[in-house]
């Protein structure tokens, strides 16, 4: 079960997301050792990731009125329909849809799992790996089009802070991460499984962009660095305090290790002189709407059209 | 909108988007699509709750675009005239980027049979055991395609030299 020679079946299951875990490193180093290989586990990705770059626009794209309708009727008609209103009724779940979609292709299988067995309840019990995972979808998604990468850029630190720390429901703020080379450029909030999360997004001089996904999980579980490679994306995770941090790139993963440190030396020596707004910790927020209806939540930049379809929830 | 309208909401957005990498034109694309939907709504009832209702919706899909490939070469010569028009997907300034524009020739060039798995698996990110059942084939023949037709589209990006422009970038 290890050394033996990796097939050219297992190279396309390890760009695809489709290897089995004990099979990844044999397969990892021997892309290491074999320049060659590696180039073309390198060039398989490109090609996915400019599949997505010339079709995931149909994503945003409304569909035809007849498919609406079959939508709404299939709906109905197939087992399964469980009828849980939860916070899934909220618009943004088509975006939540999309970003789910665009990290299908070149991380290989998340979708999958959704298909089978997962109950409300299986789907509330939010790890801090779900987390990661919807950190680096995000990732994926908001970095593919430079059109969307944020919501409110950080022309005014202070104002997106406040902002973002509003929609999450606790104090956050986008670490200075310029020690490591790293600009802030802005940030959007997120929904997660916890509610909203907040996205910070960073670029440096060679134009690489990293993001930071904060979220306020249930428990937390103390201080301890996780690791995930979702294909070209790694992700380091961790919690701190009453905060899940995760760190997103496509970068080596001693390069994210770096940046990671210099976030976590930031959110330690806490907010840049500010005094944060007079707005209390609301840590039990119901996810979705804070003051700000749906709609508003949803100003200027939006990944997906939300013309497609205005009549849910 | 419940869990499973959401789910629903995105295997519908996934069909859509391969359907249209497929056909390459928005009409055919949202045609196919509805024809399939069509068909699940008949056989709603044949689908059994908790099985993988993604892999149920594209082996639909795929059987309708089956049939029609069939039907229409039965009917040689009628040509659909606007077909051309709307094949680009993307806004054209996208569109300008040589390797976006030769990523679209290379999956052109691929036989059809080659460039239905590298979608689905590449775009779609289905399960090659997926493939393989709603292709009908063995899953050994999934992986040769998809090896076919990455070696194609690698040799036909690598001669325009845009794959070693994306990787220094």
């Amino acid at each position: 079960m290890n050394a033996q020679r990796v097939t050219d079946d297992e190279l396309h299951a390890y760009v695809d997301g489709q290897l089995n875990p004990d099979r990844r490193l044999i397969v990892e180093r021997w892309l290491a050792d074999d320049p060659e290989a590696a180039l073309r586990a390198e060039d398989y990705r490109a090609q996915a990731a400019l599949l997505h770059e010339l079709f995931d626009p149909v994503l945003r794209e409304s569909a035809s009125d007849p498919v609406h309708e079959l939508t709404e009727k299939l709906r109905g008609r197939v087992a399964g329909n469980d009828n849980v209103p939860a916070w899934y009724a909220k618009p943004w779940v088509r975006m939540a849809a999309a970003v789910m979609l665009v990290v299908a292709g070149a991380g290989g299988g998340w979708m999958g799992r959704g298909a089978v067995g997962t109950s409300p309840a299986v789907q509330q019990r939010q790890t801090l790996q779900t987390f990661a995972e919807e950190a680096t979808q995000a990732h994926r998604f908001y970095t593919s089009d430079e059109r969307f990468q944020v919501e409110l850029n950080a022309d005014n630190q202070d104002e997106l802070n406040s902002w973002l720390s509003k929609r999450v429901g606790r104090d956050v703020f986008g670490p200075n991460l310029e020690k490591v080379g790293f600009r802030l450029i802005g940030g959007r909030s997120l929904p997660t499984d916890l509610g909203a999360g907040a996205q910070y997004m960073y670029v440096n001089d060679a134009n690489k962009r990293v993001t930071l996904f904060v979220g306020a999980p249930q428990a937390g579980n103390p201080a301890k660095f996780g690791f995930t490679q979702n294909g070209d994306v790694a992700t380091i995770y961790w919690v701190e305090g009453t905060l899940a941090y995760a760190l997103a790139g496509r970068l080596a993963k001693e390069e994210l290790l770096g940046i990671a440190e210099a976030v976590f030396n930031d959110v330690k020596a806490g907010p840049p002189r500010r005094d944060p707004p007079p707005q209390q910790q609301n840590p039990q927020q119901p996810p979705g709407d804070q003051q700000h209806p749906p709609e508003q939540q949803q100003n200027g930049v939006q990944p997906i059209s939300d013309t497609q379809k205005p009549k849910d929830s | 909108m419940s869990k499973f309208g959401v789910e629903l909401e995105v295997h519908i957005a996934s069909l859509r988007r391969y359907a249209r990498a497929l056909l390459r034109n928005r009409t055919d694309a949202e045609d196919l699509v509805q024809e399939a939907l069509t068909r699940a709504v008949a056989r709603a009832d044949t689908f059994k709750a908790g099985t993988n209702l993604r892999a149920w919706l594209f082996t639909i899909l795929h059987n309708v675009h089956v049939n029609q490939v069939r039907s229409k070469a039965a009917r040689p010569d009628e040509v659909d005239v606007d077909s051309v028009e709307s094949k680009l997907v993307t806004p054209a300034r996208q569109e300008e980027r040589v390797e976006l524009r030769e990523m679209m020739r290379a999956l052109d060039e691929l036989p059809e049979e080659q460039r239905k798995v590298l979608l689905l698996v590449a775009l779609e990110g289905l399960k090659y055991e997926e493939v393989a059942e709603m292709l009908g084939v063995p899953i050994g023949t999934v992986m040769s395609r998809l090896s076919r037709a990455r070696e194609a589209v690698r040799a036909k990006l690598a001669n325009e030299g845009s794959v070693t422009l994306r990787r220094v970038k």
